[in-house]
């Protein structure tokens, strides 16, 4: 690194552009992760602890896959397919075999389901893949550096980019323009009467559930290939997608993909200005927000 | 059923034999049992009796722990003192986090404990020279009678009895009974003229005081303090005990960390891959379970 002084970077608009964009791809991974997380929120109430434990198990079938069939854009391709599916169908299973039973319990016990999910999804990575931290190459087509207006980027971090925001219009036009859509921002604010009016709301909670894990599941298979995949992953994404999803307003998906970048931005820039201020940073904020503005950025008042 | 009081002196008795004759080895495991007990009940205060899902509460016992730790090894305080002070440092703690928490209410409540909770993990991570950092803090010797393993699991039992016995009063003094009325329907109870955040406000130093409190002993016994109990896992520990033993009553969280510390015990015995099970049971016990081990016992509904 030749950023050897703190602030160095501030006159060096190369290091600031290169800086800008590993924060807007990490960004745009984490929206993937909160997007799910906000969204079961928001319609079921569930604050999903597991969510993080989902996200290393994208990571870990895609390191699987690659590593079976070879390093290559293909193989890549099908993991990342394989990741998202599996992880659908597990948020599928884990919401019809646990948490349909516990939607009327109290709020304590839907949280520790979730957690109990956290210790098994723990051990079961450890027991089934070991204790040493794994990685992938990335596929060569995305390999390297390009240097456009002379600012080296390296192409996956595009691609993260790219592909991050396909999935995010992807989302708005599922969650705004589509039938299923319109029901599951119906219940987020009122789900006793989307249920009188005779939408399936079981269902409606089942595939919100697999399509939020489905999206950690693909992130983590997306971030693979720039992450140690190891059993320790859950915990650091799971904290940074909860930051995200407070600082937006939990159940808010413009607020995540905005508390997304924010915070994609503060990793980036708070590690080099503050090394040491910047694990403490994202957690006064969630505190001071969660004081004065509890439903967050662009979210709304209950 | 058999008589409350009888029960109570059988438990008492049970806990008074219960170090004699084992191997050092089960005393720690009875010392953890009453720490956690504690620790449960003066959660179960917030969440049982006051309705409020507080899941950053190891942040008190975090800070009870660091202040003992801090206070012997920095502040050159002996055991005793510390362990009077530390339950105040953390009660100060609760004031705090409890006058932002009370306004909010189900789960943005909760969130703002978690994020007072994680806020001092990395506060207590980074402050390498106050707190040790990552590798915590540890010789932290207790002198004279409590010593021993067998004296300091005495003395456990002495403190541990006294606070429970305060924290049974306070829940059926007219203060509980008005914190239980604004669970069910805080805004009736305002009409009738109970100071609804003031009661949740004070319920909220109670409980940091006596999980505080709960977090001294527990760095003594350790005779050391680590930042994992401040991290985001060690956030379940006092609501599965709590839901384990049952949250509507008084006892069903210190039956919880009976079982929980047994449980944990032997599974961290039996096998390297002990979370799994640890968390399969924690499941099964939510779904299977909902009025907890005491709710089984009673055969009834406590709402």
């Amino acid at each position: 690194m030749e950023l050897l002084s703190a602030f160095d970077w501030i006159g060096n608009p190369v290091a600031i552009t290169r800086q800008f964009m590993a924060g807007l791809a990490n960004g745009m991974l984490l929206f993937l992760v909160a997007a799910g997380l906000s969204l079961i929120f928001g319609v079921s109430r569930i604050v999903n602890f597991a969510h993080g434990g989902i996200f290393m198990l994208g990571a870990y079938f895609t390191y699987t896959v690659v590593n079976l069939l070879g390093s290559s854009i293909y193989s890549f391709v099908l993991a990342l397919i394989v990741s998202t599916a599996t992880t659908f169908l597990f948020g599928v299973a884990f919401e019809m075999l646990c948490l349909r039973r516990i939607y009327r319990s109290p709020q304590a016990f839907q949280l520790l389901v979730t957690f109990g999910l956290v210790l098994i999804l723990g051990d079961a990575v450890r027991l089934i893949w070991g204790r040493e931290e794994n990685s992938i190459e990335i596929p060569a087509l995305l390999n390297g550096i390009v240097r456009p207006f002379g600012v080296s980027f390296p192409v996956y971090r595009i691609a993260l980019f790219v592909i991050g925001l396909a999935i995010c219009l992807g989302m708005w036009a599922l969650i705004y323009r589509s039938r299923w859509g319109m029901f599951v921002r119906a219940a987020t604010v009122d789900r006793e009467m989307l249920q009188a009016l005779g939408v399936d709301v079981r269902r409606l909670f089942t595939t919100v559930f697999g399509l939020g894990a489905a999206l950690a599941g693909l992130a983590g298979g997306l971030a693979a290939p720039i992450l140690a995949v190891g059993p320790g992953l859950h915990a650091q994404v799971l904290i940074d997608a909860f930051v995200v999803v407070v600082i937006g307003g939990m159940g808010s998906l413009p607020g995540a993909l905005a508390g997304a970048l924010l915070v994609g931005q503060a990793n980036a820039f708070g590690t080099l200005a503050f090394p040491t201020l910047a694990i403490v940073v994202p957690f006064i904020v969630m505190t001071i927000l969660l004081i004065v503005r509890p439903w967050g950025l662009l979210g709304k008042p209950e | 059923m058999i008589g409350q009081s009888a029960t109570l002196m059988v438990c008492l008795i049970a806990a008074l034999l219960a170090p004699l004759g084992v191997s050092e080895f089960w005393v720690f495991v009875f010392i953890e049992m009453l720490v956690f007990a504690l620790y449960a009940v003066s959660f179960n205060l917030l969440l049982g009796y006051g309705g409020m899902l507080a899941f950053g509460h190891a942040v008190f016992f975090g800070i009870g722990a660091y202040a003992v730790a801090i206070l012997i090894k920095k502040a050159g305080f002996g055991a005793f003192n510390a362990t009077l002070l530390s339950p105040v440092i953390s009660g100060v703690a609760g004031a705090i986090v409890g006058y932002f928490c009370i306004r909010l209410s189900g789960i943005y409540l909760g969130m703002l404990t978690f994020a007072f909770q994680m806020l001092t993990y990395t506060v207590v991570l980074k402050s390498y020279g106050f707190t040790g950092g990552d590798d915590g803090l540890s010789g932290l010797a207790v002198s004279g009678f409590a010593s021993t393993p067998r004296g300091f699991y005495y003395v456990t039992l002495a403190v541990v009895s006294v606070s429970l016995l305060l924290l049974w009063r306070l829940v059926n003094s007219p203060f509980g009974l008005a914190l239980q009325a604004q669970r069910g329907n805080p805004r009736r109870s305002l009409a009738l003229g109970i100071n609804v955040s003031l009661h949740r406000w004070m319920t909220f130093v109670v409980a940091a005081f006596f999980a505080g409190l709960a977090g001294g002993l527990f760095a003594l016994a350790n005779q050391s303090v680590f930042p994992g109990w401040l991290n985001w896992t060690a956030a379940a520990a006092p609501i599965v005990m709590t839901i384990l033993g049952g949250m509507n009553t008084f006892f069903g969280p210190v039956v919880g960390s009976v079982i929980y510390v047994l449980m944990q015990t032997w599974l961290t015995g039996m096998t390297e891959y002990w979370a799994l099970f640890l968390g399969v049971a924690i499941i099964l016990i939510v779904m299977l379970l909902p009025n907890g081990v005491m709710g089984l016992w009673q055969g009834r509904h406590h709402d």
